[in-house]
């Protein structure tokens, strides 16, 4: 079985998460080729054939011009799957390849089952196995759920072009702001609750959202208390999260709260009450007193 | 000379015609002055306040003449009682010459006041002279010397004061001068019967009879204009009072409290709803404004107030008036600020005290459900999610229905869905349905209901928010839909009777929900297990504690609730120390009006504030019996410092751990 | 100007979800309902561009499924869309995202839109397929995740969110399809006149089968709650153990430690 990997490319540089695709098409047990709109300098560390198209004539985003690369590519190669992150790239392209070849998609798949795919459904709560009718399929997949594959290498090049400005004109990236914290698209979030004993104590829990690459979440009374910044605050009146790993640290999951975490895809808490109520969403309690668990977690997490 | 006077000596009967009219003139100006108000009253909708006139005049004669509601409070309110009374007094002592100079006597040859009657008479009218001296006096070092914080000082007040105080004093000079120059040389003993003319008298005495008889007629006439120039004041200034204060007694709302207008909804032609401006109130609305006479009760009450967010009640009524006196076509809502209109709780305080009887909240709560209905405004985004979350889940958490009665699972708890006969329908409240803290209230009531022998039913995933939260941030359309599918829910199952746990439901349910259709008994727990202990269905042993107890707004203030909780406490032990401000004072826990769905972000917290009152008391314990108090004292002492001071608990918990099987 | 939104009314994602019958897609019962969050932008951005051309500009509302579909229709009315179209299909749970959009390309196919607004993707199946395939039938030019949008006299001026926070700028001309990312604007809260109005705006109800002419492109199997994660673990012991323990977990339930 065949797979044409979509690599990804922003800003001048091939992004990472493309290595991702390999870890996926190895999983599969496909032959795997890649495309990517990018550029000589910066080529996957990847020994397969890659078609390349300059990213400088092509453009980064320009899913119409793209999507003729890819149908092009498609025709020389035949592949049985069509392979792209679940990206703000892939899922904007993805479709537009399926409708044109008339194939199935499976979307932001996380598995690989017997009979189909896995993926996530109902905000993660639940999962469906998704089998593609048609003989090949596109598939888009999400991001972290497969590993990094970086076999090295140089990959054997195909150039490739098309013609056509496509009807999408891009004019140019805007920086994130920084501002407040938007704890709402956080993928990792450690939250201080009053637990923690005292002010002084936030820096140690912040420690470990950035240990973790995450953020610093709070629940309402460490806020009110002027302990930490309102733009922090999980819960009804604060904000409402759903990141793959939410940390409660001296939290006790008083209803306000829960009800503002609990879409979060992994809970650990950390609390000295065996019997507090955040121990029902948590899916790890770790009975422990914060200041003395959570220096030590943060040390072990930094190496 | 016998015990009587010769009423116009000295000023002579010519004086009577010119008298009347001057008189006439005076209450015509008196009469035109309301008559030119009447047009602002008038922009103000439509409204009956004049049905059950007996009932309604009963109450004005027993406010207006009792005081009662003035004397409430002490500073100020004896001073003015007594000041009335006095002032009362010698309107009607007036009156009486009145009649027996120019009917009595001309008429029918009698003269009343003669002999003993004339002596009371005297006596009785001097003393009240001097108690309204003496206390007008006191009102105005109160105003002018200690100044209390929050009392503005006005033209008015310098006006009226001053007034007041002159025809007094010329009353007893006038007095004074007359006695001079008659009875204290024809009839010593009668003078002693008027104490304080005596003694002007004798401040008088030694002017020459010339003199005297000049000096008597000037401070007459002088007396007489003034008193006109009282009248023709009234409408005019802060003395309007006198006409608009009391007739407010006679307009104020026969509904039980906390009565709110439901709005017809399916009324189509009606594209404007909430008050966004002042024609949009109606004309009582308006009146009100007119009698208020800024004494700052209801702002000293006033929670809000009281931690530093921008809402007072006077304020509110103040910018109410001027908009309607100056400037009808003024943006309301712009006027009071959105800040002051989503700081109240619906505590009542303000009306509760209020000794002119004007609705507060209802005017908040018009200018809420403009800001709601017409702007789709909310006080903050958290308050947005909530109501969004009631929308589609019946619960402000968010948490899906289903899991509504849950809670009860080991309990042995029938569900109304299965059809079986009970006793009472627990309408539990979204709270104890959802909240660990007060779900365990529930499940004590749970339990003293089965010791008690009574069988309960839950609606469990069929009930809703019964839609007070929404009612008093204003979306009328929300509430009334939760309501109806409660109500119909309630009638559908043949419910008898309803107990709650939550204040809130229970105002709902009982009184608001008879608009939509229900109408059967609904009693808050308090009462019910009350009516429990005095049957002896319940029997509980006393373990001794020593307690402060907490009257919610919602139970006290609005439906009296304020004796039986505190029986049962006792029964259960307890020893009570009351916080100052408790039964009908007590200061609100902060989430009323909707507030529970909403954060505290202007000023200090109330809830802190009220838990600084618990520990004042020395108590270790605060007793309470609504869920929203509840969570807002579990808060309140942790982020007050508290937390191993203080411990809030409710009375269910209380009486759970007592019960006698 | 003629203007479309797609909604999809999803089950609030509080709920618990139970396999239906044939264990391929959620069971309905005890499911409270809703209108799809992001759809919620895109009706909002719709009914905003709608009030900006005012008269002449005619906004439609469409939504695919069973009866209870029309309360989500109401609110999007509600909210300023002009007149509705109601796709009845009681099956609507078990066509794919090729089906859907096939669905709703041959509706829009003849109407001439100019623009046509959908969510990024719909809360419960969340394949984020349905929008751009719709663009692709109907040749519509198309861009996807937006959280910024002008339209001037044919042209559209977009912004998409990008990883990182970063966003691209992108300009497309009518007729086009976008879909709506959370952060585009704030959904308003319809008031009581305008739900009033709703009553009386115009709902036609389509039967699915008049528009339906595809099959399925994918089936999918089974639907079923995730492989437990052992319950809630409760760790307890020495702090240092339990570092390591937690770590461990981490690395093997989650993807966030490498």
């Amino acid at each position: 079985m065949k797979a044409l990997l979509i690599g990804e490319f922003r800003e001048g540089k091939l992004l990472d998460s493309t290595y991702e695709l390999l870890g996926f098409s190895n999983q599969l047990g496909t032959e795997a080729s890649m495309l990517l709109v990018g550029s000589e300098t910066h080529l996957p560390a990847y020994a397969g054939t890659l078609y390349l198209a300059d990213a400088a004539m092509c453009g980064e985003y320009n899913p119409d011009l793209h999507k003729k690369l890819i149908l092009d590519t498609v025709q020389k190669e035949n592949p049985d799957y069509i392979v792209f992150l679940h990206s703000s790239y892939g899922w904007d392209l993805a479709p537009r390849v399926a409708a044109a070849l008339k194939i199935a998609q499976v979307s932001e798949v996380t598995g690989i089952v017997p009979g189909g795919f896995e993926v996530g459904c109902c905000n993660a709560k639940m999962r469906r196995t998704v089998k593609p009718d048609s003989a090949k399929a596109v598939l888009t997949i999400q991001a972290g759920a497969f590993p990094v594959e970086q076999p090295g290498g140089t990959p054997q090049l195909q150039k490739i072009t098309a013609e056509g400005k496509g009807t999408l004109e891009f004019i140019g990236f805007e920086p994130a702001e920084k501002k407040d914290v938007d704890l709402g698209k956080a993928e990792i979030i450690v939250s201080a609750g009053r637990g923690i004993g005292k002010k002084d104590n936030v820096p140690v829990i912040a420690a470990l959202a950035k240990a973790l690459g995450g953020e610093l979440g709070a629940s309402r009374p460490v806020v009110d208390a002027g302990w930490v910044e309102h733009s922090h605050q999980v819960g009804t009146t604060g904000q409402t999260v759903s990141p793959k790993l939410y940390v409660a640290c001296g939290i006790s999951g008083a209803i306000q709260h829960l009800a503002g975490m609990k879409k979060s895809d992994f809970i650990v808490a950390i609390n000295k009450d065996k019997d507090a109520p955040i121990g029902e969403v948590a899916d790890v309690l770790v009975v422990a007193d914060v200041m003395q668990f959570v220096p030590a977690l943060t040390a072990k997490v930094a190496r | 000379m016998e015990a009587t006077r010769e009423i116009y000596w000295n000023i002579g009967h010519g004086v009577v015609i010119p008298m009347y009219i001057l008189a006439f003139a005076a209450f015509g100006v008196l009469a035109w002055g309301f008559w030119k108000r009447m047009p602002v009253w008038r922009q103000g909708k439509a409204l009956d306040r004049f049905d059950r006139y007996d009932e309604r005049v009963k109450r004005l004669i027993a406010e207006v003449f009792s005081q009662e509601k003035i004397f409430r409070i002490k500073d100020g309110g004896i001073f003015h009682s007594l000041f009335f009374w006095g002032f009362l007094i010698l309107f009607a002592g007036t009156m009486l010459v009145m009649v027996q100079a120019d009917f009595l006597t001309p008429l029918m040859h009698v003269n009343l006041l003669s002999g003993e009657f004339y002596k009371a008479f005297s006596l009785v009218l001097d003393l009240a002279g001097l108690v309204s001296l003496g206390m007008l006096s006191g009102l105005v070092v109160r105003r002018f010397v200690i100044r209390p914080k929050g009392l503005e000082i006005v033209r008015d007040d310098y006006i009226v004061l001053l007034l007041l105080f002159v025809i007094l004093a010329t009353g007893f000079f006038l007095e004074g001068a007359r006695m001079a120059a008659t009875e204290l040389r024809q009839n010593p003993q009668l003078a002693l019967f008027s104490p304080i003319g005596l003694l002007a008298a004798k401040l008088m005495a030694s002017m020459s009879m010339d003199t005297l008889l000049i000096t008597h007629k000037a401070l007459w006439w002088f007396h007489f204009i003034l008193v006109l120039a009282f009248f023709c004041a009234i409408p005019f200034t802060k003395l309007r009072h006198i006409l608009t204060t009391s007739t407010n007694a006679f307009l104020a709302p026969l509904e039980p409290k906390g009565s709110i207008a439901t709005i017809n909804l399916e009324d189509e032609s009606v594209e404007q709803f909430g008050a966004a401006a002042i024609t949009d109130l109606t004309w009582k609305d308006l009146f009100d404004t007119d009698a208020c006479t800024s004494c700052k009760r209801c702002q000293d009450r006033c929670p809000a107030y009281a931690t530093d967010k921008p809402l007072s009640p006077m304020k509110v009524i103040k910018q109410i008036g001027e908009l309607a006196e100056g400037n009808p076509s003024g943006n309301l809502i712009e006027t009071v600020s959105q800040d002051a209109l989503w700081s109240c709780t619906t505590c009542r305080a303000c009306q509760d005290v209020c000794p002119a009887n004007i609705e507060h909240v209802n005017k908040i709560l018009e200018m809420r459900r403009n800001l709601t209905l017409m702007e789709g405004a909310f006080p903050g985004d958290e308050v947005r999610t909530a109501v969004s979350n009631i929308e589609v889940n019946g619960n402000p958490f968010g948490l899906a229905y289903a899991a509504r009665g849950e809670w009860a699972d080991c309990l042995d708890v029938t569900t109304m869905e299965s059809g079986e006969e009970v006793d009472i329908l627990y309408f539990v409240g979204c709270y104890a349905s959802f909240d660990k803290r007060n779900q365990q209230v529930a499940k004590h009531f749970i339990t003293i209901c089965k010791a008690a022998g009574i069988k309960i039913g839950i609606l469990g995933k069929e009930e809703k928010c019964c839609g007070e939260p929404l009612r008093k941030l204003g979306n009328e359309y929300l509430y009334q839909m939760m309501a109806q599918e409660n109500i119909e829910l309630i009638k559908g199952y043949g419910v008898k009777r309803i107990v709650t746990t939550c204040p809130h439901c229970f105002n709902t349910l009982s009184r608001d929900y008879k608009d939509l259709g229900l109408d059967i008994p609904v009693e808050h727990y308090s009462t019910f297990l009350s009516r429990l202990i005095a049957d002896e269905r319940l029997r509980l042993k006393p373990e001794s504690f020593n307690f402060t107890y907490h009257d919610s707004c919602y139970l006290g203030r609005y439906m009296d609730i304020i004796d039986q909780p505190r029986s049962i406490l006792k029964a259960a032990g307890g020893h009570i120390t009351e916080m100052d401000k408790s039964g009908y004072d007590s200061f609100c826990c902060s989430a009323g009006g909707g507030r529970i769905l909403a954060e505290e972000k202007l000023g200090s917290k109330i809830s802190e504030a009220r838990v600084a009152m618990a520990q004042e008391t020395g108590a270790a314990l605060l007793v309470s019996n609504c869920p929203f108090c509840l969570t807002m004292f579990e808060d309140g002492i942790k982020t007050g410092g508290a937390e191993g001071h203080l411990q809030v608990r409710d009375l269910a918990e209380i009486v759970a751990e007592r019960i006698v099987v | 100007m003629k203007l479309l939104v797609c909604i999809k009314q999803v089950p609030d994602l509080e709920s618990r979800f139970k396999p239906n019958a044939e264990g391929v897609w959620y069971n309905e019962t005890d499911l409270a309902w809703r209108m799809n969050e992001y759809d919620e932008y895109a009706v909002e951005q719709a009914v905003q561009l709608r009030e900006k051309q005012g008269d002449g500009a005619e906004l439609t509302v469409l939504s695919i499924g069973p009866d209870r579909v029309v309360e989500a229709i109401k609110k999007a009315l509600a909210m300023g869309a002009d007149k509705a179209a109601h796709i009845q299909d009681p099956a609507a749970a078990a066509k794919d995202p090729w089906q859907i959009a096939s669905i709703i390309a041959a509706y829009a196919k003849d109407k001439g839109f100019d623009v046509i607004f959908t969510g990024m993707q719909s809360q419960d199946r969340g394949s984020a397929q349905v929008g751009v395939t719709v663009a692709e039938q109907l040749g519509y030019t198309c861009t996807t995740t937006i959280v910024g949008f002008e339209y001037d006299n044919g042209n559209i001026t977009a912004k998409r969110e990008l990883e990182g926070g970063i966003k691209g700028v992108v300009k497309l001309k009518t007729p086009a399809l976008v879909t709506c990312q959370l952060g585009l604007n704030v959904p308003r809260y319809p008031t009581l006149p305008n739900i009033m109005k709703a009553k009386k705006k115009e709902i036609t109800t389509i039967p699915v089968s008049d528009l339906l002419k595809e099959d399925a492109m994918a089936t999918t199997a089974s639907f079923h709650p995730p492989a437990k994660k052992g319950g809630g673990i409760v760790l307890e012991g020495d702090v240092g153990t339990l570092v390591d323990q937690l770590i461990a977990i981490l690395k093997d339930k989650t993807a966030v430690l490498r």
